[in-house]
């Protein structure tokens, strides 16, 4: 499996809790022209791709679900990866289009995928499936009906409590029913982000940063849930630091311009806590805010057998460290 | 439709017993014999001369055919009561939402026991279940814990896979 090796491409989720405590919230935040297109090309690149479609091939109905009516937005999804990835990174990626005739060139990979766009019956997968297999990124696709949001398409393949094949046709609310955190005045967190959600438009999207920890997992699903739950426990004081990876996954929320659907992105990044060494002040904000998870918030991170451990090998790295 | 309601054993459109929605301009009652004796008796109760009443009685088994040819001629403002047993009373609500009849436009009255499944994450099968916390899949054994959720789609409740000690 992988993890960032490039730190300063690595999506530090405690940037703004230097000084306070990680606690849910409403956070999503605007984002600056620069930073709108959600493409990333890290040196795992091609490691992350392999891992994702060696899952959508073994597992098909595990990792890939859509409705059969949803192909016009399937292309219009197409249409805004290809732009998005020849805009930020015209080195990788390359369209050519004669007239609906597409050729899409993954230099990195060596591939082309020719096709007539808006003719499904041109490439051998869904439009939506074949283009995501190309960006490492989980994506959904929520349509928008009766001020909600209903699932129905969805690539995952760094699952954290998600399933494609059990969530697909769910609303927002029904998605986010296990979100147990209510808000000061009762509302429930997510009934609040669903009303955010309504308000972006095309072109500005929305983000927010969300982070776990995982004990020697990549992807925590429930299909497998009788697996990674137990081995959970094998987590202990001396192993945490290459057992335990902190989770960050970067979100984006994408009005999409023609179907008013929102598209849901994640990109997920892994790093071992022993690798928190390599940003010292890093280590310590994860020890500060780690320290201080209440006890209902790291049961619904499914964090709770091996939270303690983790929070004692990063003390005893820091100590470690002040006495060099 | 893909994520239709339907009828399971905490649909809101299930109540304790027949209460006429007086906003409505229409009644339309469906019931089999297990229910014919209440239904008689509210209505001789209940109902008011200004307002129309339709009733479908079910004798042994639904005729389709007659089913459908009531419910889709029904016009906006009717409330559709089902006074059934649970399998008379899927298969009419099933019909009523195909036909256009949102969830707040169904009263449903469960004579019996109501039927509950569940959605087995190992192998993408419902089993039907009863009230216990924990069962095990009637098409690959796992044993699976059940969880509060469920699916409109899959019409089962989530069932976490788990190994017994």
């Amino acid at each position: 499996m992988f993890k960032s090796t490039n730190l300063d491409m690595f999506t530090f989720p405690f940037t703004n809790f230097k000084n306070k405590t990680y606690r849910y919230s409403n956070d999503l935040v605007a984002l600056g022209e620069d930073n709108v297109n959600f493409m990333k090309i890290t040196p795992e690149y091609k490691v992350q791709i392999k891992h994702k479609r060696e899952k959508l091939d073994k597992q098909p109905d595990v990792r890939y679900q859509s409705f059969p009516h949803t192909m016009e937005m399937q292309w219009e999804f197409v249409e805004l990866l290809i732009d998005l990835a020849v805009d930020k990174y015209p080195e990788h990626f390359s369209i050519e289009k004669n007239g609906d005739q597409w050729t899409f060139s993954n230099h990195i990979l060596e591939e082309t995928e020719t096709f007539i766009f808006g003719d499904e019956s041109s490439i051998s997968l869904e439009p939506y499936d074949m283009i995501g297999r190309h960006f490492h990124h989980d994506f959904m696709l929520m349509v928008n009906r009766d001020d909600n949001f209903y699932l129905e398409v969805a690539q995952e393949s760094f699952a954290a409590l998600f399933s494609p094949n059990w969530n697909l046709g769910m609303s927002f609310n029904e998605i986010h029913g296990p979100v147990p955190f209510v808000s000061r005045d009762g509302v429930e967190l997510a009934d609040r982000i669903r009303k955010f959600l309504l308000t972006i438009e095309p072109g500005a999207p929305r983000t927010r940063v969300n982070w776990n920890l995982m004990a020697d997992r990549w992807d925590v699903n429930y299909e497998t849930m009788d697996i990674w739950g137990p081995e959970r426990h094998k987590v202990t004081k001396e192993n945490a630091g290459k057992l335990v990876h902190l989770r960050v996954e970067e979100q984006w929320f994408i009005r999409m311009p023609r179907s008013n659907a929102i598209l849901f992105v994640l990109d997920t990044q892994f790093l071992p806590l022993e690798d928190l060494v390599k940003r010292p002040e890093w280590l310590e904000i994860t020890h500060f805010n780690l320290a201080d998870i209440p006890d209902y918030m790291a049961e619904y991170k499914g964090m709770a057998p091996f939270l303690p451990q983790s929070v004692e090998y990063l003390k005893n790295l820091i100590d470690t460290i002040k006495v060099k | 439709m893909y994520n239709s309601p339907v009828l399971y054993d905490q649909s809101e459109t299930i109540k304790e017993e027949l209460t006429f929605n007086d906003k409505r301009r229409k009644h339309l009652i469906i019931y089999d014999q297990k229910a014919v004796s209440d239904i008689k008796q509210v209505l001789a109760k209940d109902s008011q001369e200004e307002l129309e009443y339709e009733h479908f009685e079910i004798e042994k088994s639904v005729n389709l055919q007659d089913l459908r040819t009531l419910l889709y001629s029904q016009k906006i403002g009717t409330h559709l009561y089902i006074a059934s047993d649970w399998d008379h009373a899927v298969t009419v609500f099933t019909e009523a939402v195909e036909a256009g009849f949102t969830e707040d436009e169904i009263q449903t009255i469960i004579y019996g026991p109501k039927r509950r499944y569940i959605y087995c994450m190992k192998c993408y099968n419902t089993s039907e279940i009863n009230y216990d916390d924990e069962v095990q899949c009637t098409h690959c054994d796992a044993h699976m814990e059940v969880g509060p959720f469920f699916s409109k789609v899959r019409k089962g409740y989530i069932g976490y896979p788990f190994i017994p000690n």
